[in-house]
């Protein structure tokens, strides 16, 4: 068939959703097939098309019994308490005088075909090197750390939301490289923002500290 | 597709259903966190990735199409994607990425994708045997393990882009041994 350098550009389409779906590439380029899998139908297809030729190898994964996490997930998915009344640019401003805050670089991602606009926020700091892209589409918010660690053993991660003036509203702890939310609405302007927390959360229903601040914008 | 209950349990949980979404967890959780586990390789962090998976699932489960596929193919998929992400993402505070430009590069749509015909997944099995070995074994290897192509370069001892020539060479060859 082809020689070995000199793909075709529709091979090479293919052989990058193949790659995709494989799971070779490495992040930066697994992002960008993730965009171009919502921007463009007919990669779309390839990636699928590949899943489903890959289909049988999957009989090679053991099942092996999982420990009943309904209750966290449920918690996830369904558990959303509003955070205590307390001034949030308090702490912004706090924040801001202890460790300079950078806020919003804004990547711009192509709206997919049918589902609302898509809207993001890049969480990050001069001091430090975590850092969080945010995504929202179709009610869905994903959250990606793009450098940075997971948080030490004893504390956890965690993201809140702030509309306007409004106290911070908790979107749950986040433990994962990326994490998916629920979330009715989002609008240009709001603020998303990460915490350090002691494991599980903040208890008393504001942020511990805050790292990181982002504000949300439409591409 | 009225034979696939798992397709079944998921049109329930587009809807909203939340003791179908039980009755996924129960049915389906066991083979995911197996998913997990061989390619994480971890229990504590397997775990937290099966509850950001089942959040997915409910996110996302309007979006499975039973006419492009299995229920149970998809939500391997959404698994080993999100396995896949934290893996690289955990490697990535490491090691610089290799930019590879070709991810950009425009495309017009491709015939080809929907001449794929269903139900030939088995066909695999054949056409992995027709690769050379080295090559089926890496195939293999990143498919169930998550392998990178940097894991592959090193485990198989050669350079980087090399790997990635012959691994998508051999991609090619498997495509159109399926299509036959």
């Amino acid at each position: 068939m082809t020689a070995a350098h000199d793909l075709s550009p529709s091979e090479e389409t293919d052989a990058l959703a193949a790659e995709y779906v494989l799971g070779v590439l490495a992040l930066q380029d697994r992002l960008a097939a993730e965009a171009r899998i919502k921007s463009d139908p007919s990669f779309a297809k390839m990636v699928s098309a590949w899943e489903n030729h890959f289909e049988a190898l999957n009989d090679d994964y053991e099942a092996i019994p999982a420990p009943n996490m309904m209750d966290q997930i449920e918690s996830r998915i369904f558990g959303q308490q509003p955070a205590a009344k307390r001034s949030w640019w308090g702490f912004i401003a706090g924040a801001s005088a202890a460790a300079a805050l950078a806020v919003a670089v804004i990547l711009a991602l192509p709206p997919a075909g049918n589902v609302g606009p898509t809207l993001t926020a890049s969480l990050a700091a001069e001091t430090q090197e975590l850092a969080f892209n945010a995504t929202y589409t179709n009610g869905e918010l994903t959250l990606a750390r793009v450098s940075g660690t997971s948080a030490q053993p004893g504390s956890d991660y965690e993201l809140w939301l702030i509309v306007g003036d409004a106290a911070p509203v908790s979107l749950g702890v986040i433990q994962d490289a990326t994490t998916t939310r629920p979330l009715a609405e989002l609008a240009p302007g709001s603020v998303l923002a990460i915490s350090l927390e002691n494991t599980g959360g903040s208890t008393t229903g504001a942020p511990a500290e805050v790292l990181l601040v982002g504000e949300v914008s439409q591409t | 597709m009225s034979d696939d209950p798992v397709a079944q349990m998921l049109a329930k949980v587009a809807a909203q259903d939340r003791s179908a979404f039980r009755d996924l967890y129960s049915n389906t959780s066991s083979k995911l966190f197996g998913v997990l586990l061989r390619i994480l390789n971890n229990r504590a962090e397997a775990e937290d990735a099966l509850q950001e998976v089942y959040t997915r699932v409910w996110l996302r489960a309007g979006r499975f199409d039973p006419e492009k596929g299995r229920a149970m193919t998809w939500l391997i998929s959404v698994t080993r994607n999100h396995a896949i992400d934290r893996l690289r993402t955990k490697v990535e505070a490491t090691t610089a990425t290799e930019d590879e430009s070709d991810a950009l590069i425009d495309t017009k749509p491709s015939a080809e994708a929907s001449l794929i015909a269903q139900g030939q997944a088995r066909r695999i099995v054949d056409c992995m045997s027709a690769l050379e070995p080295d090559r089926a074994r890496a195939v293999q290897g990143a498919y169930l393990g998550g392998l990178s192509y940097t894991d592959l370069s090193a485990r198989f001892n050669v350079p980087l882009n090399t790997m990635r020539t012959w691994l998508r060479r051999s991609l090619l060859q498997l495509k159109e041994c399926m299509e036959k």
